[in-house]
């Protein structure tokens, strides 16, 4: 036996990651991500250097810039809340994509026959149509789950796929579509109806503020109520809450429905805050950004606003990357996802640690 | 003109499209059923599958071999397979989180890869794609033969699959040792059999496998990419090997079931009756909703599945 | 003796983290030999055994076995070496049948040989006196049935030593006697025995006895030479009195509890078959039998987590319909469950979270919408001090509890919503003789307060001690009610095991 066999080195799982670790692995995992973007800008026939330049100047190079990053972050906050709330007790709600559509639709459907009325009548409508409309959508994964012990993960995907068809059918030759139209899509909303704008030229509106305000009393949900308690502990252990006298099939409808609420959020401020019309390219993807804007935040609703603005700068400045440096801007959905994984990666390789040990 | 969808040659047609929409629904969910019955829940199938779909467009354009380009494919799903094994087998992160992830890359990288391969006026060219291979003698079969042998290569090779796996899992030494680690791990290990290995080679299958069925969209059928050309394919094959209780044979089944509904959405289109074609292409996800309720029980799933393995 | 020992274990040290589970134990077993490793939960015969099979590396000391050094890395390289293990609880696939179940993992290549294997098993079978169906599943055998097919698995692979972890602990007295039989029969074909147990009964019938004690060897003995009370007092560390029957309170009350006919049906077969009981205020009734006998099946009915298909439950009289854990738990019931972490705490909330589980909503803990810290926080000051909790305070996290620590919050949180009655399936599993006592006095207090108790305990001791009629539950049924003052321990054990005694009444 030669000395080399008397030592060896072992991954041993940790029993308590220290948040310090968790903090550096979310830096190396930033970076990896920044590395492998590199590779693909390279391979993209453009410099790094420039391409993270136009990124940059497209999100933050001016106030303006900055204003449509927010505006960009607006509904991945909604959705990054949604499944904030769901995933912490272990609710799978992978629907936040049709629930946007929901919230949308439902909005409209309450706000366009009451065009004429005032901005005070039709703007709490509208947010109450977006509130009604994702709480319904998610509503019905969660009666399929504890009725019919559909799992959610699956049922809400399916949801997902249905809705869009929905929509299609409302808007193409539909009772929605715009007279004489030619696109999928309903005519322009009232303006009274519209999110007001916070500042003169920025497209800055008061759903930003909604988003933040709503982060907070999320916040304060998952805390410090009775609600937010038994999503603490269905994440840990449902039986043992079930056990001990809870209705957990009440408490998993109640998440799904929160969820999606705050999912349905996030479509109207899209439709009545930027686009002031319903097509299905307006709310189309901050479903399953969201999810990933949740996990980045660790599931903290300040973490998913940090996220949200950064994904927000992202897709903001993926616009000039393209014009600047011709790298296709669908590149953003490809780097979200490359930064999800790696991500995962440092966030569980710190729960091991590289042991030295003797050999026995 | 209800009358029309009656007559044989309509039913022929509709059943030889049902044969031949069911390929890649096959592949994806026999690939998926030995990964979960080594008791991985492979929730990135989605994004195998377009990845899978986009590189053998993209080998089969730039090489001009098809085939070549289902060999792209086959890798592409497995090397992500093998991504995800990691993740979720040896880091054991939550396999649904984590799946997801996948399809989000896959989603993203493919549509980004597309951009910057065909710059330019967004068009992409299209390729040939594989011709039907008539079985020589079964093919001029009455009725039977064209819907049955007058198919591709790649459908006949995802049927000749279903008895393929059964063999695999239920008469051979290394099938029993997958469907160990799917039903009670710590069985396999205290036996000194490493779990993980096993795990990484039954997600690599699937990874693969799904890889084949992305083929079979692009070069086995369309004749080129669209971004999210598999539109809910793989999450439809991880329904139909629920639906299919985890069972070769009945998952045939199910996925002839979900290919007959598309087999009739395309005829109805083609006669014209006035029915709103969203109506139709819902038909698939609304049905796996409906066929996941009137499931009795679980009983029938690997009793270990998704849960990562670790000894204590 | 001039043979060469089976096995042999020299300083052999394992650690976790501060914990040293093995401290520098050494010992032989000879082969032909049953050796016994005596000790109480925690002394550290698990990690030892977990050692000897692979499943952990020491970080110090020597394994032998006929000889030979040996490096343990693996299960893999310990079946190599000649061991097998039979684990406390079985590791077997209910789907696969008997043959399935031993073949797995086993031979190489594509080929199943599931015909050689039969022949194989077949063979052992017949040389050790093992009854079984190979083509069964194992899902539809007995406990003990499974309890032989774990053996096969062993000899299968060639096991020369064989490690039997608690095997008895599921067993009826019936089928203990049968696998006694069989552990004779083996260590008759000279192979060698390592059996972990607690019971005295059975670590009598080997020929030494490894006495541990947290994480020490005691002393290695010879079995004949030695008493149960001298083998008691080396495993505890000081001399244990006999358990002693508690006085009875003073009076018990009106009729709290009355269970009629209760059945409940799995896979059309009775779990619970037509099982009726009544307990007083102020009186405890126990419930004796093996482990899977319908004792969680009855409380889950109890607590309101299954619902009955025949039979009622009559609370102070009134008969409970369509009743959840929630309504139940309103109706003054506490209820302690047998496994303590999956279905009485939650890892993730902290002790004063954790101790007003299930009443999170309840006016006295909120403030408005908002929970009270305040009041949860003064809650589990009390709970703390009143149940002597090991824990830093109200907010230090639940997953770090021991297990003794652990049932004393779920006690302090049931015994306080217990006004009426109070359901206790296992309270004293798994704990050291400390926390049991600690949770017998905590029981009469409850009696003495006038609650009616259901207290189910594999250890009869437990039974004895505290409760004035024991019921014996058999294969769903509860077989007879006896009054704890004229049963006797072999009356209960032949009940147990599904003799009907004439003396039931």
């Amino acid at each position: 036996m030669t000395d080399f066999n008397l030592v060896e080195w072992r991954f041993e799982r940790r029993l308590d990651p220290r948040p310090a670790a968790r903090i550096v692995a979310l830096a190396v995992a930033a970076a990896a991500a920044a590395l492998v973007c590199s590779l693909l800008f390279i391979a993209a026939g453009a410099s790094p250097r420039a391409a993270f330049a136009a990124l940059l100047q497209g999100s933050f190079g001016s106030l303006r810039a900055a204003g449509e990053t927010l505006v960009k972050a607006t509904p991945l906050i909604f959705t990054g809340l949604a499944a904030c709330v769901a995933f912490r007790a272990r609710i799978w709600n992978i629907g936040a994509e049709g629930q946007v559509f929901a919230g949308a639709m439902f909005a409209y459907w309450l706000q366009h026959n009451l065009t004429g009325f005032p901005p005070f009548v039709q703007i709490p409508v509208v947010i109450a149509g977006g509130i009604v409309g994702g709480a319904l959508y998610a509503g019905l994964a969660g009666v399929l789950k504890t009725r019919f012990s559909v799992d959610e993960v699956i049922s809400t995907v399916m949801l997902n796929y249905i809705i869009v068809y929905v929509l299609s059918l409302l808007l193409l030759r539909g009772p929605w579509s715009e007279a004489g139209g030619f696109f999928e899509q309903t005519p322009k909303v009232d303006p009274d109806s519209a999110l007001p704008l916070l500042f003169s030229g920025s497209r800055l509106h008061f759903g930003f503020l909604l988003a933040i305000v709503t982060a907070g009393l999320v916040q304060m949900l998952l805390t410090r109520t009775p609600l937010g308690y038994e999503i603490k502990a269905a994440g840990s252990n449902i039986r043992a809450l079930e056990v001990q006298g809870t209705n957990t099939r009440r408490l998993i409808l109640v998440v799904l429905l929160v969820s999606g609420a705050l999912a349905g959020l996030a479509g109207i401020t899209e439709v009545y805050g930027v686009h002031y019309r319903l097509k299905a390219g307006a709310i189309t993807g901050y479903g399953y950004s969201g999810i990933i804007v949740a996990i980045l935040g660790q599931l903290h609703p300040v973490g998913v606003v940090v996220a949200s603005v950064l994904f927000g700068a992202l897709l903001n400045g993926a616009t000039l990357m393209q014009i600047k440096t011709s790298v296709p801007s669908a590149l953003i959905y490809a780097i979200q996802a490359i930064l999800l994984l790696f991500f995962l990666a440092g966030w569980a390789a710190c729960n091991f640690r590289l042991r030295r040990v003797a050999r026995a | 003109m209800l009358d029309a969808l009656f007559q044989a040659a309509v039913l022929t047609s509709v059943a030889a499209a049902t044969i031949r929409i069911s390929t890649p629904l096959l592949l994806a969910s026999l690939g998926e059923l030995v990964a979960e019955r080594s008791g991985v829940y492979n929730m990135g199938l989605e994004g195998m599958m377009l990845m899978g779909a986009f590189t053998s467009y993209l080998a089969a354009y730039e090489s001009g071999s098809l085939w070549l380009g289902v060999l792209a494919a086959g890798l592409t799903g497995a090397l992500m397979a093998l991504v995800f094994a990691v993740l979720v087998i040896t880091l054991k992160i939550e396999q649904i989180v984590t799946g997801l992830a996948v399809n989000l890359l896959g989603a993203g990288l493919s549509t980004y890869w597309l951009r910057s391969a065909f710059a330019g006026d967004g068009k992409t060219p299209t390729i040939p794609f594989f011709a039907d291979v008539p079985v020589p003698g079964l093919s001029n079969i009455p009725v039977l033969g064209p819907i049955l042998f007058d198919q591709r290569m790649l459908t006949y090779i995802a049927f000749l699959m279903v008895p393929a796996v059964w063999l695999f899992l239920f008469r051979t030494r290394y099938g029993l040792i997958v469907r160990c680690a799917g039903d009670n791990p710590k069985a396999l290990d205290v036996k000194g059999v490493r779990v993980a290995p096993v795990q990484y080679a039954a997600v690599v299958f699937g990874g693969l496998m799904a890889g084949l069925a992305g083929a079979f969209l692009s070069v086995g059928q369309a004749a080129r990419f669209v971004p999210d050309m598999t539109n809910g394919r793989g999450w439809l094959a991880i329904i139909i090997v629920i639906a299919g209780l985890w069972r070769p044979y009945p998952i045939l089944v199910a996925a002839l079931v979900f290919s007959f509904l598309d087999a009739l959405q395309l005829q109805i289109q083609g006669v014209g009756i006035a029915i709103p074609y969203q109506f139709m292409l819902m038909m698939p996800y609304v049905a796996a909703i409906v066929a996941l309720m009137i499931r009795r029980s679980r009983a029938s799933a690997p009793a270990r599945l998704g849960v990562p393995y670790t000894r204590e | 003796m001039s043979k060469i020992p089976r096995l042999s274990v020299r300083h052999l040290t394992k650690r976790f983290a501060a914990l040293v589970a093995n401290d520098d134990i050494s010992l032989d077993v000879m082969p032909g030999e049953l050796h016994c490793l005596l000790g109480e939960n925690g002394a550290g015969k698990s990690t030892l055994s977990s050692c000897l099979y692979g499943l952990y590396q020491p970080d110090a000391g020597e394994i032998r076995v006929d000889g030979k050094t040996v490096q343990l890395r693996s299960p893999g390289e310990a079946i190599r070496a000649g061991i097998g293990m039979v684990h406390q609880h079985f590791v077997l696939v209910p789907g696969f049948t008997v043959v399935e179940n031993v073949a797995v993992g086993t031979g190489s290549g594509w080929r199943l040989g599931r015909a050689e294997a039969l022949s194989r098993i077949e063979a052992i079978c017949s040389t050790y006196g093992i009854s079984l169906n190979p083509h069964q599943f194992v899902g539809d055998l007995s406990v003990g049935e499974q309890q032989w097919v774990e053996i096969v698995k062993a000899l299968y692979t060639g096991a020369r030593l064989l490690i039997l972890d608690e095997p008895t602990a599921v067993l009826t007295p019936e089928e203990s006697r049968r696998l006694f039989a069989i552990v004779r029969r083996l260590t008759g074909e000279d192979l060698s025995i390592v059996l972990i147990s607690h019971k005295m009964a059975e670590v009598m019938q080997s020929d030494q006895v490894s006495v541990l004690r947290k994480g020490r060897l005691v002393g290695t003995v010879v079995t004949s030479q030695v008493s149960r009370d001298q083998l008691t007092t080396m495993m505890v560390g000081r001399s244990v009195a006999a358990p002693t029957r508690a006085g009875d309170a003073k009076a018990h009350g009106e009729t709290v509890l009355s269970v009629r006919g209760l059945t409940q049906l799995r896979d059309r077969r009775p779990v619970l078959d037509n099982a009726s009981l009544d307990i007083a205020a102020g009186e405890i009734v126990g419930i004796a039998g093996v482990s899977g006998n319908g004792q969680d099946e009855l409380f889950e009915c109890l607590a309101g987590l299954a619902h009955p298909d025949g039979g009622k439950i009559l609370l102070d009289g009134e008969t409970l319909q369509a009743y959840s854990p929630a309504t139940i738990a309103a109706k003054g019931v506490g209820y302690v469950p047998s496994d303590r972490f999956r279905d009485g705490l939650v890892a993730d909330l902290d002790i004063g979270e954790n101790l007003v589980l299930g009443q999170q909503w309840q006016a006295r803990w909120r403030k408005g919408p908002f929970i009270d810290a305040a009041a949860l926080d003064a809650n589990a000051r009390t709970a703390i001090s009143a149940y002597s909790i090991a824990a830093t305070g109200p907010s230090a996290p639940s997953r770090k509890l021991s297990g003794g620590n652990a049932q004393k919050v779920i006690l302090a949180r049931e015994f306080a919503k217990a006004t009426r009655l109070l359901l206790c399936n296992q309270p004293t599993r798994g704990l050291d003789i400390g926390a049991i006592e600690f949770v017998h006095r905590q029981l009469l207090r409850k009696r003495d307060e006038g609650c009616a108790i259901l207290l189910a305990s594999e250890e009869l001791d437990d039974l004895f001690a505290l409760s004035r009629r024991i019921g014996v539950m058999f294969r769903g049924r509860i077989l007879a009610v006896l009054d704890t003052k004229k049963a006797t321990y072999d009356e209960i054990g032949s009940l147990m095991a599904g003799h009907r005694s004439e003396a039931a009444a």
